[in-house]
């Protein structure tokens, strides 16, 4: 009877998919830095861990009301951090995007990440919104791109794209048109090839023009945005070009925050032989050459997934991946059982940021995406994301446990 | 109020649900590849532990003159480096007798690495002749981590020196380190002086990678994935000068044992033609490895040797300066062209005599110019004043930086009211300062670099160039030239002022009772102005100031001589010479040369106002 009730009001599936990822991240994170700085990293986690837990009991049990009336707020403040981060900020590796309080350095970003979800969630959830309307649409996209446009003069793109990623599904789930979601992405996957060169750029033209032809509503919007895909192409292309090469190598370390030339490429190839090495069954515990000869630098941020690829083999990697997919169907899941317009929203968005930072990051590691400084939730060592991604579980779950309200 | 129908949102769940199927899918077929299918090969390079990433160093941008000549070459050097996480410590004595270096050293050089990272190389000497790379290659196998790079090295190609505008690469500090992190590695090589640090960003060019797989022993065995991952290093980019490097060694060789400086200008773009500075170093010492030893005897050599004198030294300017008085007076009013005094030698104010070289009469504007007359001028700076004398001189440039591109610069000193009210207070000083500034003595310092552009803006009425030695930036991919933009302004002075200015300084030289005829050029007009500067380091400095051809000038000079004696002999004559060699490509002796006057101590009566310009 008690367990009903339980069941009921908890997601214990979420809650032990993320109890899983935390144990293995405390434990790769321990393998990452076994030497002489290990005690220092490693107990930080355990902190972080800690201070998450508390986070996500926290947000998981608020009344579901109060999460709705601080959105806008939650929001206007978020940017109010960003705008002072620019100016205060501490920078680290380039990027301007840290408050140092100590011990504890916050990023604004990550807080910021939640927070536009939130917003976003309460303006398409009005009843007199629809994502059929330019306007509504226009205002939603207004609420995603103000705080990109922040975080971009950090700059730290890798974050900026995790909104992009977010913004794409919850247009989706909010019911825009086909024609909407690719006229979003025309463009910018466009520009993304074009950077790529003159072979991705046809490519992606002619795919796009596939798919606004197919999709059009209206021939003059749809041409508009078929010129509007082809010159951001074009113009990305000619002006990469006609850049000199200590532009187009700052353009580079724009794009990949990490970026020194040698860096980017040794740290993809040692992390693929980190992964390949690992085998099946892995090097065991504290036993992969890789990552104990510390081959990968700071490997327990964003390469941490090669540890457990190393000393585990494909039996954990793939353990880590099986845990991460059950996180995000249960996260789609409560989107599509929640009764509340917002929380659906709400469900998705969150959903959607978990789904592009494993993306990003596996696909990075795994060498088929280049190097973008994005964290694997829960196991990249890291305070400030490790407490916003248990912050994200405490709304899911707080979802879930209000599900049936309207 | 609920979502949406439940058929919409079923749908829709199950498009999710299938995207993110589908990436997973795909991220589980790559596990499966590298873990499984190819487990074995990566097994294997991550036993043999082994992908060592050695750096390429980028081939540093060559550096032409105004005619193409190439200046600054370079030449391959072998650097011995060491991998720290390799290295086994034991050997360092070995080593250091093979490199003749100090053990102590190796070892500082290795704690600094490490502390940067275990896995790149640390330099730890650069340049090493063949013999000894032949001794290191033989002894391979009992040391460990210890390897060659092929590096480049600076070569210069001409006679000319011209150390101090070339400027010199050095091996990165502790503290430029800490400037920038991301862009340099212990032992990188850092324009530290001259171009080369102005343009450091674009000589440098961009550092390259090659992944090689070693043995346990430190040897290569071969390409990682044949050298597909690796990165070519991207030579820098050129520099193409506006100096003519036939005028700087022929300078150069006129002022050899001298010591002062020299600069030309193109005054129709304020390009530098020629800047030395005496005396000098030779810049292929600072190529390879500078030994302790050399860098201490230049920067203790009392003669200053390493200090660019052209544009780093202030001095007197004694009375070169005397046509900025004479145009800040015409356009002030203070005096007309026409105005006379009557020079008797000396010019008493209160109970302080100002004393001049001669007794030269009555003398006019242009004569006062063409005799270098101070009893005009001390009378000339009291009805002008301190505002309109340094208003003037700050639209010549002075007593602020020029803007060459070169980080060495100083301002110098321009007093002006403002400057002597902070210094002295309100009321703590008087007119008894003007008349020594009138000419060109007292609180006041010039740079030679300065001084040529006064000269420069003197000969094109009033266009006033940023002065700059680089005139274009040859980048390598895509080849372009890049012009470099620099600055002009205009000088607003009247037509007529210019006219009797330029006239008495043309009377300097080619007319009887000028005192700079030693620079006469025979066949061209040229005009100039003299000066015997006192400074309180010992014998008079000599300057010249001048320009031709006289009606459209292509070259404008500074030349100054430390305690070298009168302006009119010692320096006049030289910088007639050097602009003769850039017009004319060769210089011609006189037949008769102009009577030669006696060298006249300038009179010691009166201490300076404020000593300790000089430098």
């Amino acid at each position: 009877m008690i367990y009903q009730e339980i069941k009921e009001r908890v997601d214990y599936r979420i809650a032990l998919i993320v109890l899983a990822l935390l144990t293995i991240g405390i434990v790769s994170v321990y393998s990452a830095t076994y030497d002489a700085r290990a005690a220092e990293i490693f107990h930080k986690q355990v902190v972080w861990v800690g201070l998450g837990i508390l986070a996500l009991a926290a947000v998981a049990f608020v009344p579901f009301r109060l999460l709705q009336l601080a959105s806008y707020p939650a929001y206007f403040l978020s940017i109010l951090l960003l705008v002072s981060v620019l100016i205060l900020g501490k920078t680290v590796s380039g990027s301007m995007s840290w408050f140092n309080l100590g011990w504890i350095r916050l990023q604004p970003s990550e807080f910021s990440k939640v927070a536009t979800v939130l917003a976003l969630a309460t303006y398409l959830a009005r009843s007199d919104v629809s994502l059929r309307k330019k306007r509504d649409l226009a205002v939603a996209a207004g609420i995603v791109l103000l705080p990109i446009a922040l975080i971009m003069m950090q700059p730290d793109t890798g974050t900026a794209i995790i909104f992009l990623g977010m913004f794409f599904p919850v247009l989706f789930w909010g019911g825009a048109s086909r024609f909407t979601l690719v006229a979003i992405v025309a463009p910018v996957g466009t520009a993304v090839a074009a950077l790529f060169g003159t072979t991705p750029f046809l490519t992606a033209v002619l795919v796009f023009g596939v798919l606004i032809y197919v999709t059009k509503e209206g021939r003059i919007v749809a041409a508009a945005v078929f010129s509007l895909t082809v010159l951001v192409g074009v113009s990305v292309q000619f002006i990469y070009e006609g850049l000199k090469h200590y532009q187009q190598k700052r353009i580079a370390t724009f794009l990949d925050p990490n970026a020194d030339p040698l860096g980017a490429g040794y740290n993809i190839l040692q992390s693929k032989v980190a992964i390949g090495s690992g085998g099946f069954f892995g090097k065991g515990f504290l036993h992969g050459t890789q990552t104990q000869l510390n081959f990968i630098p700071e490997q327990w941020t964003d390469f941490i997934f090669c540890v457990p690829g190393e000393e585990f083999g494909f039996l954990g990697a793939a353990t880590v991946l099986l845990l991460l997919m059950g996180l995000l169907l249960r996260g789609v899941s409560i989107g599509a059982s929640v009764k509340n317009r917002y929380g659906g929203f709400v469900a998705i968005g969150l959903t959607a940021i978990f789904a592009t930072h494993i993306f990003l990051n596996i696909g990075m590691s795994i060498g088929l995406l280049p190097v973008i400084g994005v964290p694997l939730p829960f196991l990249s060592y890291g305070g400030s994301a490790l407490l916003s991604a248990m912050t994200m579980v405490g709304i899911l779950m707080n979802l879930y446990a209000n599900r049936k309200e309207y | 109020m609920a979502q949406q129908d439940d058929i919409a949102i079923y749908g829709k769940r199950r498009t999710m649900y299938a995207v993110i199927a589908m990436m997973f899918l795909f991220f589980f077929a790559r596990l499966f590849q590298l873990q499984m299918i190819y487990s074995e090969e990566y097994g294997r390079k991550s036993e043999e532990n082994s992908i060592r990433t050695i750096p390429k160093e980028p081939v540093r941008g060559y550096i032409f003159d105004r005619n193409g000549t190439l200046v600054v070459d370079n030449r391959p050097a072998f650097t011995v480096t060491i991998m720290p996480f390799e290295f086994d410590k034991r050997t360092i004595d070995e080593l250091s007798r093979l490199l003749s270096l100090d053990p102590e050293f190796i070892r500082d050089r290795l704690r600094k690495g490490e502390a940067y990272s275990r896995f790149a190389p640390v330099k730890i000497k650069r340049d090493i002749d063949f013999k000894t790379l032949a001794a290191l290659e033989e002894k391979r196998d009992r040391l460990p981590g210890v390897d060659t790079q092929v590096e480049s090295k600076r070569w210069y190609t001409t006679r000319a020196v011209a150390s101090h505008t070339l400027g010199y690469t050095k091996e990165i500090s502790e503290s430029q380190m800490k400037l920038q992190v991301d862009e340099y590695a212990p032992g990188d090589v850092v324009g530290s002086a001259g171009l080369e640090a102005r343009y450091e960003p674009s000589l440098r060019g961009q550092k390259g990678a090659e992944f090689s797989m070693v043995n346990v022993r430190g040897q290569v065995i071969g390409r990682f994935e044949n050298g597909n991952n690796d990165v070519p290093a991207v030579e820098g980019d050129d520099l193409i000068l506006t100096m003519d490097f036939g005028l700087q060694a022929f300078a150069e060789s006129l002022m050899t044992d001298k010591r002062g400086a020299f600069v030309a200008i193109d005054p129709t773009d304020g390009g530098i033609l020629a800047m030395v500075s005496k005396p000098d170093y030779d810049l292929s010492k600072f190529s390879g490895v500078t030994p302790p030893d050399i860098w201490r005897s230049l920067n203790e050599d009392e003669a200053a040797p390493l200090y660019n004198r052209a544009t780093l030294t202030r001095y007197p300017p004694g009375s070169t300066f005397k046509m900025l008085l004479a145009i800040a007076a015409l356009e002030s009013g203070s005096v007309t062209k026409s105005w006379r005094v009557n020079c008797g030698g000396s010019f008493r104010m209160g109970n302080k005599v100002f004393k001049d070289l001669h007794v030269h009469g009555s003398v006019d504007l242009v004569n006062a110019i063409q005799k270098s007359c101070n009893v005009y001028f001390y009378q000339c700076m009291l009805k002008t004043g301190l505002d309109a004398w340094s208003h003037y001189g700050n639209e010549f440039g002075f007593g602020r930086l020029t803007g060459i591109d070169l980080y060495e610069e100083n301002p110098g000193l321009l007093p002006t009211t403002a400057y002597m009210d902070k210094r002295y207070g309100k009321d703590g000083w008087t007119r008894g300062f003007l008349p020594s500034l009138g000419i060109g003595q007292g609180e006041l310092g010039v740079t030679p670099l300065q001084m040529a552009c006064y000269a420069a803006a003197l000969a094109t009425r009033g266009e006033y160039h940023q002065p700059h030695v680089a005139r274009a930036i040859v980048t390598k991919s895509p080849r372009a030239t890049d012009s470099l933009t620099f600055q002009t302004r205009h000088i607003d002075v009247s037509a007529s002022t210019w006219d009797v200015v330029r006239e008495g300084m043309r009377r300097v030289v080619e007319e009887p009772g000028g005192t700079g005829g030693m620079a006469r050029i025979r066949g061209i007009v040229s005009a100039g102005k003299t000066g015997t500067a006192q400074n309180p380091h010992g014998p008079d400095h000599a300057w010249y100031v001048g320009f031709a051809p006289f009606d459209s000038p292509r070259i404008a000079v500074a030349m100054l001589l430390e305690n070298a004696g009168y302006g009119g002999t010692q320096a006049a004559p030289l910088a007639g010479l050097c602009i003769e060699r850039y017009l004319k490509g060769w210089v011609t002796h006189h037949d008769t040369p102009p009577p030669r006057p006696r060298p006249v101590p300038f009179p010691q009566a009166l201490p300076p106002l404020h000593a300790g310009l000089a430098r």
